[in-house]
């Protein structure tokens, strides 16, 4: 319970991590950035996709648009032409189908397909240079190019590419920026992307991978090298804009910096913008991250009183702060405020409001809003029931803790850490210790917990347990 | 972010000395490698998890009091020859066989 809503987690990422190239054809597989692929996703939570919900899934449909109209469908047989990532075996094969069939040869699924079997974006370069004269390759090819050579971290500068792009008649566009910039982005070569768009694109790129990339900073790397960032950039010819400073006023928030904050609240006002729905929501979880929860309703007048309309994040972000600072009344009001105004409370509301009853200790009443809420054609997800488990465990209402844990695995859902811990030491408590066997093993069956954890949470119980009874 | 830092101070809240003790592999001594399966070396969490799947593969728990066990040959012959154990001494008995490493 004493985490920051447990149900957002559940939320989706806003974007998918890397834009697939521009081909029917799965991406390129590029061996090297896989590993830090992972680590990236993992490192950034689902969280902000929340509050960030519309602000960054704007990007997508400028830049890809371009992009679709650039790449015609291309025949399937073609897809997977070359199964050898050698340079060699490529041009004999190319040269083979040249031969047979010349008219139905498209460049850009034939370089994607030597790209997904592997080959290095030199060897991918001198390809192109190889099927170039004959086929006369579009700015589509040359993105999955510049795609190929962004992921792969040994790969030379991409810039070669942008320079083979303009010296072909196709100069990078937009898309092309930005495809470069997030797959530098996802190869984990930040720096890299960031001396890209300063040196090369600044003209070309739009805001939307201006605000990726200085939001990938923001996540990643200390704020005074995002604001030198921001420096470089400006002086590239790129502005921050209010989605901007949404971003860092997000990332310091995160980083709990309170005064940095308002520092740039005040900075932006300075600079002429006026705050939006989001920058309020952010605004709010930054309060509810710096435990003043209390604030939010102050945030929530100041939104009315500048005529700002709520979204669902904003009310969901309130009836959090309110139920984290314990006043439950008052959450449960925005309940039917926001259903007033067209917002229906989904399962993150009901959960922030049940965890915030279970730790007033008010379990049972949890309960009977986990029923109102599934009347009302909601359905609880993993956190809910993790949340309400760990309220009626710690209300001492075992028994109604081991029913929804019942449920729990009928819909095979994970249990949280310390979910597992509180029930495990309840059913100890209670003396239930085959039931507690069970939970561990169906902890480490459904891969809930790593094996480690699990155990040392039962033999502390048991521990616990022991020196009682002796 | 908070997630991650949840997840991260879930790895990192456990003291990393308690973790390795748990999952290092460890030469076992003469009368537990039997019921090992003939290996020599075992972690002390690997062991653990191979002695409650004994018990349950072989329906061991008091049929009465699940939080008994009355214990097989195989058992016995680890667990200090004891007929019945409870359930909730079973971990302190595992660990008597792999003590804590003297400073």
């Amino acid at each position: 319970m004493g985490k920051l809503s447990p149900s957002l987690r559940s939320a989706k990422l806003p974007l998918p991590f890397l834009k697939p190239a521009p081909s029917p054809s799965p991406p390129p597989p590029a061996p090297p950035p896989s590993p830090s692929l992972p680590l990236s996703q993992s490192s950034s939570p689902p969280k902000p996709s929340v509050f960030f919900r519309s602000p960054l899934k704007k990007p997508k449909k400028p830049a890809k648009t371009p992009r679709g109209t650039l790449n015609p469908s291309p025949p399937p047989p073609q897809q997977h032409v070359f199964r050898s990532p050698l340079l060699s075996d490529a041009i004999s094969t190319f040269d083979a189908l040249v031969a047979s069939s010349p008219s139905s040869l498209d460049p850009t699924s034939l370089l994607q397909s030597f790209c997904n079997a592997g080959a290095s974006p030199a060897d991918a370069l001198s390809f192109l240079r190889h099927i170039s004269p004959s086929l006369g390759p579009g700015r589509a090819t040359f993105h999955v190019l510049l795609g190929h050579s962004c992921l792969h971290p040994s790969a030379p500068d991409p810039a070669a590419v942008l320079d083979l792009m303009s010296d072909n008649g196709s100069p990078p566009v937009a898309a092309s920026a930005d495809l470069a910039v997030r797959a530098l982005c996802s190869a984990d070569r930040l720096d890299d992307a960031c001396v890209l768009l300063r040196d090369r694109l600044a003209s070309t790129a739009d805001r939307f991978t201006y605000n990726f990339l200085v939001r990938r900073f923001a996540r990643f790397r200390p704020i005074s090298t995002v604001y030198s960032l921001i420096k470089e950039l400006r002086r590239a010819g790129l502005q921050p804009d209010l989605v901007t400073y949404t971003n860092l006023i997000d990332a310091v928030c995160r980083g709990r910096n309170l005064r940095e904050a308002t520092r740039l609240l005040g900075k932006l006002a300075d600079a002429g913008f006026k705050p939006d729905c989001y920058l309020y929501n952010v605004i709010m979880k930054g309060y509810c991250m710096v435990d003043q929860c209390g604030e939010v309703m102050e945030v929530y007048n100041r939104m009315k009183d500048e005529g700002i309309e709520p979204d669902l994040v904003t009310y969901n972000t309130l009836v959090y702060g309110l139920s984290k600072a314990g006043m439950i009344t008052q959450a449960k009001k925005f309940l039917d405020v926001m259903a007033d105004m067209g917002h229906f409370p989904d399962v993150v509301t009901y959960t922030s409001l049940m965890c915030g009853m279970c730790r007033k200790g008010d379990a049972v009443g949890a309960l009977k809003l986990l029923g109102e809420m599934e009347e009302k054609g909601c359905t609880p997800n993993e956190c809910t029931y993790n949340t309400l488990v760990m309220g009626l465990c710690k209300a001492k209402c075992l028994d109604k803790g081991i029913q929804l844990y019942q449920e729990m695995i009928a819909k095979a859902m994970k249990l949280d850490n310390a979910t597992y811990a509180t029930f495990v030491r309840a059913l100890c408590r209670a003396n239930k210790i085959a039931e507690a066997y069970e939970v561990f093993d169906y902890a480490i069956d459904s891969k809930s917990l790593t094996d480690v954890t699990a155990y040392m949470a039962l033999e502390n119980s048991l521990k616990w347990l022991n020196k009682a009874k002796v | 972010m908070v997630v991650g830092q949840q997840a991260r101070k879930a790895m990192l809240g456990e003291c990393p000395k308690k973790v390795a003790r748990l999952i290092d592999l460890v030469n076992l001594p003469s009368n537990l490698r039997e019921f090992a399966g003939g290996q020599s070396q075992m972690a002390h969490l690997g062991f653990f998890i191979r002695v409650w799947s004994h018990i349950k593969t072989h329906n061991l728990q008091d049929p009465n009091n699940k939080n008994l066990v009355n214990c097989d040959d195989k058992l016995k012959s680890i667990l200090l020859g004891k007929t019945q154990v409870e359930l909730s001494k079973l971990p302190m008995l595992i660990n008597l066989h792999f003590p804590k490493p003297s400073k």
